[in-house]
């Protein structure tokens, strides 16, 4: 994802603006990294240059 | 309550429905309803769109006919696998990984948003609605395509056990629930006895 898409983004719980932590960057594209929720705590990963903003309870790993 | 109400199921269902899906999905919804529809969101060019349900990127294909500006919403990365290959992974398509009814991105920030074979998968459709009016500017217009409720009694049957379907009044109901006050739907069908689809265009009031 680009930098630039952190203006609209938000928390999808409490819409909340979220704070970003870069691991990985290529060609200006944000390969890896995290996506938090200062007002929750909710964090959302970035995956392979994709933000996973799926709510905690529809993630993959969620229980069925 | 649908099959798919369910949303570990619905993850499932969609990783095996990606694999055929670009398939099988032209018999009921096919490049000339999509352009018909494109063509009633009327999209302005540098507008920014939100293409909820982007799935393989059918629809985000057309969109971009519009606008360069179209960002994707999908739950699942199977689905938009399809989609990376189309477009690029990196290209001026931005992805996205979410949920219709609870939207991540902040008040007013599209010109426009689109949706379309996704509807009958939400469990609460009304929400999603009430959602895409507050991601979509005042002003701004959001179409939804769904599948028409069927006229016989066994495919009734078989709708209501596996997902929503709805007809004119029903989607009245909801898009009135989630505070539309202007709205049409068109119903369209690819060839006569082919399943129905009912398209709806709403504007975003002004607050």
């Amino acid at each position: 994802m680009k930098e630039s898409l952190m203006e609209i983004i938000r928390c999808p719980i409490d819409k909340h603006e979220l704070e970003l932590a870069v691991e990985d960057r290529e060609d200006g594209e944000i390969m890896a990294g995290m996506l938090s929720c200062p007002e929750c705590g909710e964090t959302y990963p970035i995956e392979d240059g994709i933000p996973n903003l799926l709510p905690p309870d529809m993630r993959d790993d969620a229980a069925a | 309550m649908g099959f798919l109400e369910n949303k570990a199921r619905a993850r499932l269902f969609y990783k095996y429905l990606s694999q055929v899906y670009d398939t099988i999905n032209p018999f009921i919804w096919n490049d000339e309803m999509r352009d018909e529809a494109l063509s009633w969101l009327a999209v302005g060019e540098g507008d920014r769109v939100l293409d909820v349900g982007s799935g393989t990127g059918f629809a985000t294909e057309g969109l971009l006919e519009y606008t360069d500006e179209v960002y994707c919403l999908d739950q699942s990365i199977h689905q938009m696998e399809k989609a990376f290959a189309k477009f690029g992974k990196h290209s001026n398509v931005k992805f996205h990984r979410g949920d219709a009814e609870r939207l991540p991105f902040a008040d007013n920030s599209f010109d426009h948003l689109w949706s379309s074979g996704s509807i009958e998968y939400w469990p609460n459709p009304v929400d999603a609605l009430e959602e895409f009016r507050r991601v979509t500017k005042p002003g701004g217009r959001v179409l939804v395509v769904g599948p028409d409720y069927p006229n016989s009694v066994l495919m009734q049957k078989l709708a209501d056990a596996i997902m929503l379907f709805y007809d004119e009044s029903e989607a009245d109901r909801m898009f009135t629930e989630a505070g539309y006050d202007e709205f049409e739907h068109h119903i369209q069908q690819a060839s006569q006895g082919s399943p129905k689809a009912i398209t709806t265009v709403a504007a975003v009031p002004e607050e």
